[in-house]
């Protein structure tokens, strides 16, 4: 009844109480945000899948391990941890960023580096790719748990 | 022993890589089913045609 124009309408929605908010739905979660994101790292779509959005995960899932089981079948290139130049640095960074697919690069790619074809150039890409995407995958689940993305 | 490779052609290549990066950046940037969709779409389209774009670019300088 005594309620002022500011209480019947706050001037600043944004502060407006949102129950189901990403801060909210985060602060369900037993996890931390770093195990969250060692977890989206270490199993591709593992994070999201904590997290409760399991669509999204699943997605990361078939994005990653295809780029990278298909380069790993076209014989791609992987950069091992001791590089002796930058760019080889930078390969196994990106490559490592795969998680559980890295060491997997063992099973799939047995016979080791075709990098003479044109198919296997592209396998390094692929590889390549496979981690970055990762990566990205790992920066969405972390910015999930501390709130910042619904 | 024989050693199974999976070779592709430079387009079926470039095929697959587009949709499963496009897949995962629809995944990171839209929220509803319709944008997804849509987003996908475009995103393999545009994939495409600027590779096929910048590959006719290079062209001349393959001789």
């Amino acid at each position: 009844m005594n309620e002022t124009p500011e209480e019947k309408f706050p001037s600043n929605p944004v502060q407006a109480p949102e129950p189901e908010s990403a801060a909210g739905r985060s602060r369900k979660t037993s996890s931390g945000p770093m195990l969250i994101a060692l977890s989206a790292w270490l199993v591709p779509g593992l994070g999201h899948l904590l997290l409760r959005r399991t669509a999204r995960g699943i997605v990361f899932l078939i994005a990653v391990a295809g780029l990278a089981i298909l380069g790993y079948k076209m014989r791609g290139n992987v950069f091992p941890p001791h590089s002796t130049d930058p760019f080889g640095t930078l390969g196994f960074l990106a490559d490592a960023a795969s998680g559980i697919f890295y060491p997997l690069a063992r099973v799939f790619e047995r016979a080791g580096p075709d990098v003479a074809r044109a198919a296997g150039d592209y396998g390094t890409r692929f590889i390549a790719a496979a981690g970055i995407v990762n990566l990205v995958s790992v920066f969405d689940a972390y910015e999930i748990a501390i709130g910042r993305r619904v | 022993m024989a050693v199974a490779t999976l070779l592709v052609t430079h387009f079926w290549a470039m095929v697959l890589f587009a949709v499963l990066v496009s897949l995962a950046l629809t995944a990171l940037t839209r929220r509803t089913p319709l944008e997804r969709v849509k987003y996908a779409l475009w995103s393999i389209l545009l994939f495409l045609l600027i590779g096929i774009g910048v590959a006719w670019l290079m062209y001349p300088f393959s001789h």
